[in-house]
């Protein structure tokens, strides 16, 4: 013990001087970040720059045609009043979907928090979030298996009923929202679980032995609670859907004519790319909006 | 009350699953025009063997979401271990900037691309699909691993240095091993995301170079074949594993501190 | 074994000093606490010592050598964490070795260390266990263990006890300083819990406000504090203030109060600094210094009871007593207190 305690006193040749000097910390910071930045500004700063200053020509700069800066590309919704049309129908279009992934994602949500426990939530959740994280294009594709004529739907209902008509509602409004529905419920679902599952069933229980009904607890504390999640949920909602255009394409044929369909026959049809790009600008203005308008609520939302 | 909430819950799964099921199950129907009473067959499978182009467009969309995945892991992991583990000026700034590749719809943000690769002679083709897919994912990556970052505390790498490592040594033997679980998530999370992009891909492929996702979209809309269904439903089985194995990997807890 | 010095250290974060001219030597194989309330420095000035964070201004020697410039890992020093700072992936062996590993120590060498080591914070036989399959304070002394193997030229501690619950805490107390002495290392121990600074410490440095304002054993900090901080916050204090006349204090109420300590020249304000313990009720033979108060609180705390009083302008006093013989004042009896000029202590404001 004596020995061992010597041995632990002589201390082990104490400063190293070979030891270089670190790096200043900003190099090592810069040498990290720069990879990520640099490529997000080739990839997606630089482009949107680019789309910006295009959305003020007068047309393609391809060819011999001269190229002027302009603000007519910015008229568009005045000069041609159908835009206006497909504008609102776009917006609609948002708004059903939002609309119905509110009411049936919190209402899912609220069955997932109060009638759901464990192992038993946590498979549903799964199984609800599972098809959000898949191909969306392969989920719109599978709607026309039950849409269309002689689909699934047709052939349920001639299942219970031989003699009603043949019903298709493939290529209408409604299939785009249906589609859509599909495509975003499970996004709602979370946002909405995340704000409830805080939810302690004391509150509820207290409230129900105080004699409250169902529909005051649904009013009085289910909604409020829910309401960070159903904003989130509606906001993420609400910007992709009214900028889709597969979705439209595929469900609604020619009856999906939306912003989303106009803009991308700009860049793939009409090689109008200054006016492809200014109605993506006024749809980024609509987003940004939009997003600026819920920020606050978004932030605590999704920190949650 | 908890019936129906259960009764409910069952119902909006069957909302979400049966067209895909529906989908699924036509890929094994003999009729190419989908008809009915169904008769079992896998000629739309053995068909997919022998669609070249589609079967391209299948191998392309997988080295794609594999180069994607290797890029978007190593940038975004670094670029996290800067926004973690460093203070500096301009940092919530540089969080705010990884927002718009998510929160941007993907159709002006390929458009975008598009016009900005054109005008500067980057073109499109699969180095055009690499720069769009990997700029996408990388915002994943650098919130999952970000997320890992939070549970692997601070000081075990100082406990590191004051016992003589260097703090590349003790990145890489001691925060590295105890956060590997969310970088492998964040690779996977980078590999589906890759893999079921469509939009991007749309603007920036060319004739002679697809990706699975653009090639469906326009069998789809050409008139299609339940070969389509065959291939889709791979797809779909291939991201729903990916997902299932990140789900698993990202999991909160096991090999990490919780203290 | 070495010294650690610190000269002229300055820190500031923004417009916030956080250290100023902080110059003090911790002696070879001495064991000192650094002692201050919240926020008052202590961790900044260890980790300025360690080497995670860069002095604005002064240096630091270890030894003869002036580290100022060499990173933490250049340093060759023992850090204990408040949280462990384990590595979980690790088994508590490889924790250990991870120091010796660095030193180009490895196999049969190392393994040697790490039992004598595990030995040392009597864990003989844990090793191959991880880091979770341990209580708090095993983890704990697994961590110091891992200090202590790489024989370091100092030992640095932030609060490395007040994760623990009190017994443990008091055991480790006294596993520290056997292992301390034992390996006679330099140890700078970071605390706010005045107590176990008191029985640990061979030197006591109290902080207050990004200063040293009394660095010395505790036992002259305790008796002979130099400011009215350093009284208060290192136990109890009533204090008086007065003005010096000949040689004595006269209290604002014409109360003449004595003191052994150097006082300045008539007429200057002075403030006194008296413990509880040292006052007592006065009797027939009683000290010079005495005042009356009345009682206004009674505790009971079973060997000490502590009495809260007030004089009759005001003055709120504090008095600790023995339970010797069971009788205790009431509340509203109105005593006479007395106090040796050895225990009044003049202290800077
Ligand atoms: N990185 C930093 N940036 C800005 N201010 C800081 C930083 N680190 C410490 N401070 C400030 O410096 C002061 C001293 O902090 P320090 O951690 O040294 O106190 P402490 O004595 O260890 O307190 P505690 O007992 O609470 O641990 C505090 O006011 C703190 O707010
Ligand atoms: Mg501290």
């Amino acid at each position: 013990m004596q020995n061992d305690q010597l041995a632990l006193a002589q201390t082990r040749g104490s400063v190293d001087p070979r030891v270089k000097r670190p790096l200043p910390a900003w190099v090592s910071t810069t040498a990290l970040l720069l990879p990520t930045y640099g490529w997000l500004t080739l990839a997606v700063f630089l482009p949107l720059l680019t789309m910006l200053a295009f959305s003020f020509m007068s047309a393609t700069p391809m060819g011999k045609t001269p190229v002027e800066f302009t603000l007519k590309q910015y008229r568009a919704f005045i000069d041609q009043p159908y835009l206006l049309r497909i504008g609102f129908n776009s917006l609609m279009m948002g708004f059903w979907t939002t609309l119905f992934c509110a009411i049936l994602g919190f209402l899912a949500a609220v069955a997932l928090v109060r009638a759901t426990v464990g192992k038993t939530r946590e498979a549903l959740l799964v199984l609800i979030l599972l098809p959000f994280w898949t191909n969306g294009l392969v989920r719109v594709f599978s709607w026309t298996m039950v849409l269309r004529e002689n689909g699934f739907l047709d052939n349920l209902l001639h299942m219970v009923a031989p003699d009603a008509g043949s019903i298709s509602i493939l290529y209408t409004r409604y299939a785009v929202v249906l589609g859509l529905v599909h495509g975003y419920l499970p996004y709602m679902i979370l946002t909405c679980y995340i704000a409830l599952v805080t939810i302690d069933d004391a509150i509820i229980e207290a409230a129900a032995s105080l004699g409250a009904r169902w529909w005051t607890i649904l009013y009085k504390i289910l909604i409020p609670m829910a309401a960070p999640g159903l904003i989130s949920g509606a906001v993420l909602i609400f910007i992709p859907v009214i900028g889709s255009f597969m979705e439209p394409r595929i469900l609604g044929g020619r009856v999906g004519v939306t912003m989303g369909t106009v803009i991308e026959d700009q860049f793939t049809q009409a090689f109008n790319w200054p006016l492809g790009a200014s109605l993506s600008f006024t749809l980024l203005a609509v987003v940004l909006a939009i997003f600026a308008t819920f920020s606050g609520i978004l932030r605590r939302g999704t920190a949650g | 009350m908890k019936q129906i909430g259960r009764f409910y819950l069952i119902a909006i799964l069957v909302f979400l699953y049966t067209p895909i099921i529906v989908m699924m199950a036509m890929g094994f129907n003999e009729s190419p025009l989908y008809e009915l009473p169904f008769t079992f067959s896998t000629r739309w499978y053995e068909a997919l063997l022998a669609n070249q182009p589609l079967l391209k467009a299948g191998a392309n969309s997988i080295i794609i979401a594999l180069t994607t995945a290797v890029i978007a892991t190593t940038l975004g992991t670094m670029a996290s271990v800067a926004l973690s583990r460093r203070t500096f000026r301009g940092r919530s700034l540089l969080q705010i900037l990884l927002l718009p590749p998510i929160a941007i719809p993907w159709l002006i943000t390929g458009t975008a691309m598009l016009i900005f690769f054109y005008w500067s002679g980057i073109g499109r083709g699969m180095h055009a699909l690499l720069i769009g897919h990997v700029a996408l994912a990388i915002p994943y990556v650098v919130l999952v691993v970000g997320t890992g970052f939070k549970t692997v505390r601070a000081d075990l790498e100082e406990a590191a240095m004051s016992l003589g490592s260097t703090p590349v040594h003790a990145f890489f033997s001691v925060t590295l091993p105890l956060l590997y679980p969310s970088i492998l998530g964040a690779a996977l999370f980078a590999f589906a995301v890759s893999l079921d992009q469509f939009v991007i891909s749309y603007f920036l492929a060319t004739p002679g170079y697809t990706t699975l996702p653009v090639q469906i979209y326009s069998a789809i809309r050409k008139g299609f074949t339940p070969e389509i269904n065959a291939i889709s439903t791979l797809l779909l089985l291939g991201s729903m594993a990916a997902i299932l194995i990140f789900a698993r990997f990202a999991k909160p807890g096991d090999t990490r501190d919780k203290r | 074994m070495t010294n650690v010095k610190v000269k002229s250290v300055a820190k500031t974060y923004g417009p916030i000093p956080v250290l100023t001219d902080i110059s003090t030597e911790f002696e070879e194989g001495s064991f000192t606490s650094l002692l201050g309330p919240s926020g008052s420095g202590k961790t900044t000035l260890l980790r300025i010592i360690a080497g995670f964070i860069k002095p604005d201004e002064g240096i630091i020697m270890i030894g003869n050598n002036d580290v100022t410039n060499v990173p933490v890992w250049g340093r060759n020093i023992g850090m204990m964490f408040q949280s462990y700072a384990l590595f979980p992936h690790m088994t508590i062996a490889q924790n250990v070795a991870f120091g010796l590993e660095r030193r180009g120590i490895k196999g049969e060498a190392a393994r040697k260390e790490v039992d004598r080591a595990l030995e040392m914070v009597r864990l003989s036989g844990f090793g191959d266990r991880t880091p979770k399959q341990l209580s708090g304070g095993q983890q704990q002394r697994v961590a110091l263990a891992r200090a202590i193997v790489i024989k370091p030229s100092v030992l640095l501690l932030d609060e490395p006890l007040s994760a623990l619950d009190r017994r443990l805490r008091q055991e480790m107390q006294v596993e520290l300083l056997r292992i301390q002495r034992e390996s006679g290392l330099t140890t700078i121990f970071v605390t706010h819990d005045q107590e176990e600074a008191l029985t640990l410490s061979d030197k006591v440095a109290i902080l207050d406000r990004g200063r040293i304002v009394q660095i010395g054993e505790p036992e002259t900090v305790y008796e002979r504090p130099l400011t009215r901080f350093a009284a208060e916050f290192l136990g109890d204090s009533n204090f008086l203030s007065g003005k010096v006349e000949n040689g004595a204090v006269r209290l604002s109420n014409g109360t003449v109060v004595r003191s052994d300590s150097a006082l300045p020249g008539n007429g200057a304000d002075v403030t006194l600094a008296i413990r509880p313990e040292k006052m007592s009720l006065a009797t027939a033979d009683s000290q010079p210094n005495r005042l009356s108060a009345r009682i206004t609180t009674v505790i009971y705390a079973g060997p000490v009871l502590s009495y809260i009083l007030e004089t009759p302008d005001g003055l709120p006093l504090k008095l600790f007593a023995q339970n010797r013989d069971g009788r205790v004042l009431r509340e509203g009896e109105t005593v006479s207190l007395s106090w040796s000029p050895e225990h009044t202590i003049a202290v800077a404001n």
